[in-house]
């Protein structure tokens, strides 16, 4: 036990002598002998006044809305229960999205954090709304009447109605500009676009239809612009079919969750990423014929074999493949796209004509604004969704500039670190409570609808703005007007509006764009004809670049390199517990950030994990524990953004350190890797709150792996043990997971909704490094020893629902039974709290309640106020201190799914029941079904040569089965 | 032989209050019996007997959710707004509804927390509402009749394991109450 774990001291000690025990005694042998005279609690039923027709008590009702956990912008169905949301789901009616992410789904308890603000703020003042719209109103009138620039400051907004709006302000109000920042930007991307094609946007990437996929520094199954989306597409091609299965490559300085899925990662700093590019279009070139120069010293340090096994695979899938790039350097990006044309994947892979909104932010009017800002130029400044005193580079000149301003206004949902700071606060409603659309795509619209009145005194941001340029109506009447005037002429199906709307509505989603458009194959989109002397010109700004950049490589210092979390993104969600106890898919830290160093560099330094390393840049420096990570790029360390959050809240307050200001601005294009990095050992050491310490599977077949070329060889039949037990007799259902290990990700959405829909507890930071955590499902990644070329595999590890459970037969007071459907139960009510179970399961999958983890204040999360309580399923108890509990299968689902059959008077059908984890799944990785059937889904896929068990040589005989994992490479090649 | 006596004495008193405790804990949990004042003096044998309103009509979530459910006020008004005859409990009924104020009834039937017990999948079974209610449309107050202990339910679903072809088996497996 480390000395330097902190005891929690808040209870008084127990009186402890024996004269008081005899008395507690004496008196609860006296009080259950008067229980016959006296019952429980009274309870109370407290039925509707007038209920509303479409509620009925204890059934669920289902609303499609649209996701605002970051700017994709996914499509969503929310369950509400008694008129509150409790668990998200995504929108299978989407044709671009399915599932949600950890993000999404943990969203819903933001909802209900207690910290969020109760209503507007004057001056740091509670005012009423009318009072605020008064000094608002009269402030910005003199601002207009002096002439002055009002700026609104704004996250991406891809909602057309509020585009609208803006685009209102702008044409009625004299000096109003509209100003997007995004944290972690793509505005090199979006410049690129334009100067290419002529349309200032991101392109919408279509990963399923490439055969080759090439990603250079861009994590986008985790992270970047639409990760749902891109895993649903990506997983598409992941079926092992030698003719179809696609083929990936990941050029990164971290190791992202993207990279460790990559068939081949290569380890590369992320200065070199234009280098990278331009080898890639160098190769590419020169087989279309095309001659490009290149400095001769381009490809030090970038694994050439890589580069040219790349090169070939992307030239022979041709029109089928994808080269995607993070990088916030423009020429860059336009070499990227000249790979892409070249490759003739421009209209097929990589759609410029239909383009994302996900990513709008404009790095350069921002910083713009900012000058204008110091130089005491704007008089009005509106923050709508941005924390600029947090996640900008340089806060303090930010800061400087906000002091300026005559009147500034926050929509922010709390008092964080830039509503601290401004005159107004006027609360923006959280988005399940607000009307809003959205469209992630271009032509693919989506709707919000609120799923739950609004709690607080908060109104929409939109309806704010209505209000101060003085008009009539609200923001739901707004957009339906504009839906009515600009979506629903795009349709033939619906006369009448209100049926549109309705059934968009119903829907949540309407997608204008042509089945032509949507489909694989349609023409080519032409590029500008200044493209090609702009590539050429561009391939030699990179060059320019690298040759300048060898010199600073050669100096002998590091390069950090800045990334999102797939938990925590850019910080937003500091204060959503669910997400800071998010083992991360690479590294499985939660609680706070580190610096990850490859062993090499470790070694060097004379550091192992948990010592604090100092990193110093210029006059920035940073205090975090180091984390060895194997893959990680020679002389390059990782550190995530979206930590150290001073005005977060209880929960995400002061956790973990702020990396932000390590992002380096090139004419205020911001970019995410800053070279010149000073490395030293503190001599400290703190520990890493991590839930797997231990990455090798020890030589055991716990993640089986084949490649392609060795698929079709057939596996060995698995010896059937035999058996101690008796044959168990069966019922009519026999309920089973399968999960497809080609298609998960590692993404960790389940474990969210796992916990979302199972009312699991956060137990906090200390709790976690005595590896105490609750979560039901954990994703295990296991990592090969090299450390140049690590091969990681990850796999969701629930109950296994063993026919011969370990567990079942070493429980004294049979709390843990096996049901006649195959399902391993643990009845809460019946456990004592033995834990001989846990030591039991060979899987390790069982948790065990060690304190009362809801109610308590020692455990201050969302279980601890009513507010947070609001977002418990209604469906699953919580438990107590002292019972051991594990994952069910769903088993409320499962009941629910049969009683839903046996009212419609029939058999429950194959997808009636999926278990939480399944339906957020953007993957499609795992699916429950009845094993019993021969037809469904999970009994096919279990009759797959892949189907394998995992520590079947136990004799266990568990109903969760996994495919194998199917990598698409030759065995010559690393990893 | 005083003490002979004195011991024996002690040994009955003894046996006697185990006896009793046994009773008393024995009844932990079991409510049989209970039948608590309402805020408004409801009349079941009046309603539900005399005026012959189905089960159904006002605890319509029996066949659909997990709750019966006591009717939403404006079930009472569909009748009571029309009808002419007033009692003085329908009068502060719609002195509650004209004030907005929900009623708080006290709950007769309770099971713990640690049960899942859902309505509409033994009403569509064919579970008869006095099979575990009693007769309710004879009762002016609600009275508890069944012991609703564990053993009570186990009991009934033991008695029906052979059903037909559309009713399936009571189920027995711990984890379909206990989750």
């Amino acid at each position: 036990m480390s000395s330097s774990l902190t005891f929690w001291s808040g209870r008084d000690e127990v009186d402890a002598s024996r004269r008081d025990f005899l008395t507690r005694v004496g008196f609860a042998v006296a009080a259950s002998a008067l229980t016959g005279c006296s019952r429980g609690v009274v309870q109370k039923a407290i039925p509707y006044l007038n209920k509303p027709e479409e509620i009925t008590p204890g059934v669920a009702a289902w609303y499609a809305t649209t996701c605002a956990g970051c700017a994709a912008g996914c499509a969503l169905l929310v369950k509400t229960r008694d008129g509150r949301p409790i668990k998200i789901e995504g929108n299978d009616e989407s044709r671009l999205f399915g599932g949600t992410c950890a993000t999404g789904q943990a969203s819903v308890l933001s909802l209900y954090d207690a910290e969020r603000l109760k209503g507007p703020l004057w001056k740091g003042e509670p005012a009423t709304w009318a009072e605020v719209d008064a000094q608002i109103e009269q402030r910005l009138g003199a601002v207009i009447a002096g002439g002055h620039a009002i700026v609104l400051l704004t996250g991406t907004i891809s909602s057309p109605s509020t585009r609208a709006l803006i685009a209102e302000w702008t044409a009625r109000v004299p000096r109003f500009r509209h100003v997007v920042y995004d944290a972690v930007s793509s505005s090199a991307l979006m410049r690129a676009t334009e100067a290419c094609f002529g349309i200032r946007a991101v392109p919408h990437y279509r990963f399923d239809l490439a055969a080759t996929i090439v990603g250079i520094e861009a994590d986008f199954l985790g992270t970047w612009i639409s990760p749902v989306e891109f895993t649903r597409q990506y997983a598409r091609g992941r079926r092992p079919d030698p003719r179809t299965m696609s083929r990936h490559y990941q050029f990164e300085a971290g190791v992202s969750l993207t990279g460790s899925n990559a068939d081949w990662r290569v380890a590369v700093p992320a200065s070199l990423q234009g280098a990278v590019a331009l080898a890639l279009l160098h190769r590419i070139a020169a087989t279309a014929g095309v001659a490009v120069d290149v400095p001769p010293d381009l490809e030090a340090g970038i694994d050439a074999r890589a580069l040219t096994a790349a090169a070939d695979d992307l030239w022979r899938h041709r029109g089928a493949s994808l080269v995607v790039s993070g990088s916030q350097d423009m020429a860059t990006q336009v070499v990227v796209y000249a790979i892409n044309a070249l490759l003739d994947n421009v209209g097929v892979t990589v759609d410029v004509e239909s383009p994302s909104l996900q990513k709008q932010g404009d790095d350069e009017a921002v910083a713009q604004l900012v000058d204008e800002m110091n130089r005491g130029d704007v008089h009005a400044l509106m923050l709508y969704g941005v924390n600029p005193l947090y996640d900008y580079p340089d806060t303090a000149r930010f800061a400087r500039g906000l002091e300026s301003v005559a009147l500034t206004i926050s929509f922010a949902d709390r008092l964080d670190e830039t509503a601290a700071r401004v005159h107004a606060v006027c609360p923006d409603h959280h988005f399940l409570e607000a009307w809003n659309d959205a469209e992630p795509v271009a032509s693919s619209f989506s709707l919000s609808q609120p799923t739950i009145a609004p709690m607080l005194d908060t109104r929409a941001a939109q309806d704010s703005l209505l209000k101060w340029l003085a008009k009539e109506n609200d923001f739901y009447s707004y957009i339906r007007d504009y839906w009515r005037h600009n979506v629903f002429p795009l349709q033939s199906t619906f006369a009448p509006f209100d049926a549109f709307w309705d059934r968009a509505l119903h829907d949540g989603v309407f997608d204008a764009r042509t089945a032509r458009e949507v489909s694989a194959r349609r023409d080519r989109s032409k590029p500008a004809a200044r493209f090609v002397e702009l590539w050429k010109s561009a391939a030699d700004t990179v060059a320019g670049q690298h040759e300048r950049g060898s010199v600073a490589r050669a100096a002998g210092r590091y390069e950090a390199h800045l990334f999102e979390t797939v938990a925590l993104r850019d910080g937003r969600h500091a204060n959503n517990p669910w997400l800071q106890e998010l083992p991360d898919p690479v590294t499985k830290i939660t609680w706070g950030n580190c610096v990850a160093l490859s062993p090499a560099v470790a070694r060097d330094l004379h550091v192992s994990s948990g010592d604090v390393v100092r990193v110093m840049a210029g006059h920035d420096t940073f205090e975090l524990p180091a984390y060895l990570q194997a893959g990680q790029a020679a002389r390059t360390v990782s550190i995530a953004l979206g930590y150290g959050r001073e005005r977060a809240g209880k929960v995400g307050g002061r956790v973990g350190t702020n990396a932000f200001a390590l992002v380096t601005a090139d004419l205020g294009v911001r970019r995410y890797f800053r070279e010149g990095i000073v490395l030293e050992k503190t001599g400290r050491h703190e520990a890493l709150a991590t839930t797997q310490e231990h990455h090798s599977m020890e030589g055991r077949p716990i993640v089986k792996t084949t490649s392609l070329a060795d698929l079709a060889i057939e596996p060995p039949a698995p010896s059937e043990m035999p058996s101690l037990w008796a044959e168990r007799e069966g019922g009519e259902h026999r309920w089973g997971l399968v999960i497809d290990l080609n298609s998960c990700t590692g993404c960790s959405a389940c474990v969210t909704a796992c916990q979302a829909e199972n009312n699991v507890p956060v137990v906090g930071r200390d709790e976690v490094l005595r590896g105490r955590e609750m979560h039901w499902l954990r994703i295990d990644a296991y990592t090969t020893d090299s450390e140049e070329h690590p091969e990681t595999v990850v796999q969701p590890m629930m109950c296994q629902h063993c026919e011969n459970a370990p567990c079942e037969s070493v429980c004294p007071v049979l709390a843990t039974v096996h049901s006649s459907d195959g399902l391993n139960q643990q009845i809460y009510n019946r456990c004592v709290g033995t834990r001989y179970c846990e030591n039991n399961c060979p899987y390790k999958v069982r948790r065990f309640n060690w304190f009362e983890y809801a109610q308590n204040d020692r455990f201050d999360f969302n279980m601890n106020n009513p507010v947070g309580r609001m977002v418990l399923n209604p469906d699953v108890v919580v438990r107590s201190r002292g019972v051991m509990e594990k994952c069910s299968m769903c088993v409320q689902r499962v009941q629910a799914g049969k009683l839903l059959a046996r009212q419609e008077d029939r058999a429950p059908a194959d997808g009636d029941i999926k278990t939480a984890c399944q339906q957020v799944c953007p993957a499609e990785a795992i699916v429950f079904g009845d094993l019993n059937d021969p037809r469904s889904r999970a009994a096919t896929m279990r009759r797959s040569g892949r189907y394998y068990r995992v520590l079947d040589e136990l004799g266990t005989k568990p109903n969760v089965g996994y495919l194998t994992k199917v990598r698409n490479r030759t065995t010559s090649e690393p990893g | 032989m005083r003490w002979r006596v004195l011991v024996a004495a002690a040994l009955v008193a003894c046996g006697a209050l185990t006896g009793l405790l046994a009773h008393a804990l024995s009844r932990v949990g079991n409510n049989q019996g209970y039948a608590p004042e309402q805020p408004i003096a409801f009349s079941h044998k009046l309603h539900a007997g005399d005026a012959r309103v189905p089960c159904l009509y006002c605890h319509f979530g029996a066949t659909t959710s997990r709750h019966a459910g006591i009717p939403p006020v404006n079930v009472c008004m569909n009748c009571h707004g029309l009808l002419k005859k007033q009692t003085r409990d329908i009068e502060r009924l719609k002195e509650l509804v004209e004030r907005a104020q929900p009623i708080a009834w006290v709950k007769v039937h309770n099971l713990p927390d640690f049960v899942y017990f859902n309505h509409s999948q033994h009403v569509i079974s064919g579970v008869e509402c006095q099979s575990c209610h009693g007769r309710v449309e004879t009762m002016v107050r609600v009275t508890q009749q069944a012991p609703l202990t564990m053993g009570w339910c186990i009991q009934c679903h033991r008695s029906h394991q052979t059903v037909d072809a559309h009713t399936p088996a009571a189920n027995l497996d711990c984890g379909k109450c206990h989750y």
